[in-house]
């Protein structure tokens, strides 16, 4: 008799698990991702290749449609309603090239080579840093705007100055620097 | 209550729509109000396409078949090492094949017969040592893993040099096979955690492998053309299409998995249904970029609801609970609502908010219907649903993302940036 209940004690199947019960339990405590944090605003540039160290101003869009620039020549600027540094998209930092008073906050900015690192500050204390792919030239009146500018799901930064033919008469420049940057890993 | 009849028309608006602002969707229109009884949707798309196919349409597509075989690659797999009912293993294995089916069609309008005929074998056999690499795994067949996984790599190498001959040299052999040999590491990654019953690594890895397939879709596409058109391919809107349309498919395909996993125990829930919150996680940042930080965080409440929504029905089917699936189904359509007002207002009305919502509720229904068939262990229809609702959800993202176009480009800086004026830099040259 023992053999006989010690041989069933070790066949009888142990019961299965019931899957689809428990499986349910943690379906019914599922909780979706909630409370996004918006990543922090920038607040500071630096570009230690070309000796850049500025604060960044906020930039909108100006009346006629085109990007404010940057209101004092020795400081940068953010375009606050495009893409915050780091999150998916193109985020622009502008800073001007020069003054009739001298070399501005973007002035070697053209300087720059692939592999070039710029870091951006935010205002929580965090920063991230981008690597530079390549800079590119256009006229104003061509310039890239789907390139600089529209919605990418790729952490990107673009800082754009002036540059090429200067026309005396008007006081400006006729094209723009554009570093394009990505986020480094 | 929405009619089922009002609801298809509704979502062929939609369709035929985004076949309106986006060619890849062209003759998506009339297939996704095709009854659910249709089968093997990919097929039919590709066949009605492939003649008169525009360069991004051809992207599209590839991207949505690469995409799924992926996808159905990681389900065969996790059948064989799960020893999985026959019916499942045979319903992945259909799906399989009718993904490659339409795939050898894109290869053949994109790069012509010849070339279309050295693939098909070549991907035939990619798909055979698949699963002969699941085969060894469930056996613990040591050396027919290894078998399997040499073969692989040597597929792996034979695609690459398929790639090089077939664009003509604008992709070299080296980069296409880097590329596979990725996918295949992948694959058999996944089905090595999966045997070990590591659930949180086995669904990480199929999610990086979707997002790669995907992605692949693009160079392939690219590399069928001249290097002129493939810039045209590569524009910020273009990439936009194929970003939203690769994290909405993956939103459909992660729900699937989760509904699936719930009938496979808790743990295994709890690994797809991270990857699920993953996906959230990159849908809102996505939205941020475009709709700033406020509206992406309402978006996010709103896509959580949802997401519950179809965890809760998919509960109440897994405990056979009627009531609780009542319920449940119910709060779905107000989710819906919720979400169409919102895409509705983000994009400033270029999309009415009805036929959003109409839309969302098809994807829910195709859910509803996809784990329903399932628990009744209906597997070719619960396969069925599936694939019609991944194709579903890439035209309602064709849909937004051209809504979103519409809306983005008018709010664009114009011209370039005045930021100099003392030209220095010309008296520098």
């Amino acid at each position: 008799m023992e053999g006989r209940y010690a041989g069933a004690s070790s066949t009888v199947p142990t019961p299965a698990p019931d899957r689809p019960a428990e499986g349910a339990e943690a379906a019914r405590g599922f909780r979706s991702v909630r409370g996004y944090q918006a990543t922090p605003v920038p607040v500071r540039v630096e570009i230690p290749r070309i000796g850049v160290t500025s604060s960044l101003d906020r930039l909108g869009r100006a009346s006629d449609g085109t990007v404010q620039e940057p209101t004092r020549w020795e400081r940068a600027g953010w375009y606050a309603p495009g893409t915050r540094p780091g999150d998916p998209g193109s985020a622009v930092i502008l800073g001007h090239v020069d003054s009739k008073g001298g070399p501005a906050v973007f002035f070697r900015l053209r300087e720059l080579r692939r592999g070039d690192m710029v870091a951006i500050g935010r205002a929580d204390g965090s920063s991230v840093r981008f690597v530079v792919q390549r800079i590119e030239q256009y006229p104003k009146d061509r310039f890239p705007t789907d390139a600089v500018y529209y919605p990418t799901l790729t952490p990107a930064l673009r800082p754009v100055t002036c540059g090429g033919e200067f026309d005396a008469t008007a006081g400006r420049y006729r094209s723009n620097v554009i570093v394009f940057a990505t986020m480094a890993s | 209550m929405r009619s089922r009849t009002g609801l298809i028309a509704l979502v062929s608006f939609i369709l035929a729509a985004a076949a309106a602002c986006a060619p890849g969707t062209a003759d998506r229109s009339g297939a996704s109000a095709t009854p659910p009884q249709m089968d093997h949707h990919a097929v039919r798309l590709v066949a009605a396409t492939a003649a008169q196919a525009s360069p991004r349409q051809v992207r599209a597509q590839f991207e949505q078949l690469l995409g799924l075989h992926a996808l159905l690659a990681v389900r065969q797999m996790r059948s064989v090492v799960a020893s999985a009912a026959t019916e499942l293993q045979r319903a992945t294995e259909a799906s399989l094949q009718s993904n490659t089916d339409a795939l050898s069609r894109l290869v053949a309008s994109a790069y012509g017969s010849a070339p279309a005929d050295r693939f098909t074998p070549l991907w035939q056999r990619h798909l055979a040592d698949l699963l002969a690499y699941a085969k060894g795994v469930a056996g613990k067949d040591a050396s027919g893993t290894q078998t399997a996984r040499t073969l692989l790599l040597a597929d792996a190498d034979a695609y690459g040099s398929w790639l090089a001959e077939a664009s003509k040299g604008r992709v070299q052999a080296d980069d296409a096979a880097a590329g596979v040999r990725m996918h295949v590491e992948e694959l058999m990654a996944q089905a090595d955690a999966y045997a070990a019953r590591d659930y949180q690594q086995a669904y990480r890895v199929e999610r990086a492998a979707y997002e790669h397939m995907f992605t692949a879709g693009g160079g392939l596409a690219k590399a069928g053309v001249t290097p002129e058109v493939a810039v045209g391919l590569d524009a910020p809107p273009e990439r936009l299409r194929s970003a939203f349309a690769m994290l909405l498919g993956e939103h459909l395909e992660l729900i699937v998995d989760a509904q699936r996993a719930t009938f496979a125990g808790a743990q295994e829930f709890r690994a797809a249904a991270a990857q699920v919150n993953a996906n959230t996680s990159a849908l809102t940042k996505a939205m941020a970029g475009i709709v700033g930080p406020a509206k992406a965080a309402e978006f996010q409440r709103a896509w959580a609801n949802h997401v519950e929504g179809l965890m809760n029905y998919t509960a109440a089917v897994a405990g056979k609970d009627e009531a609780a699936k009542t319920v449940a189904k119910q709060n779905l359509e107000g989710f819906a609502e919720r979400l169409g007002l919102y895409f509705s207002d983000v994009v400033r009305n270029v999309l009415a908010a009805d036929p959003v919502t109409d839309a969302i509720t098809a994807h829910d229904q195709h859910l509803i219907d996809h784990v329903d068939a399932y628990a009744a262990k209906e597997y070719t229809r619960a396969q069925q649903r599936e694939l019609e609702g991944y194709h579903q959800m890439l035209g309602v993202a064709n849909t937004l993302v051209a809504a979103i176009q519409r809306t983005v480009k008018p709010r664009l800086p114009v011209g370039g940036s005045k930021t100099g004026g003392g030209g220095m830099v010309c008296r520098r040259l």
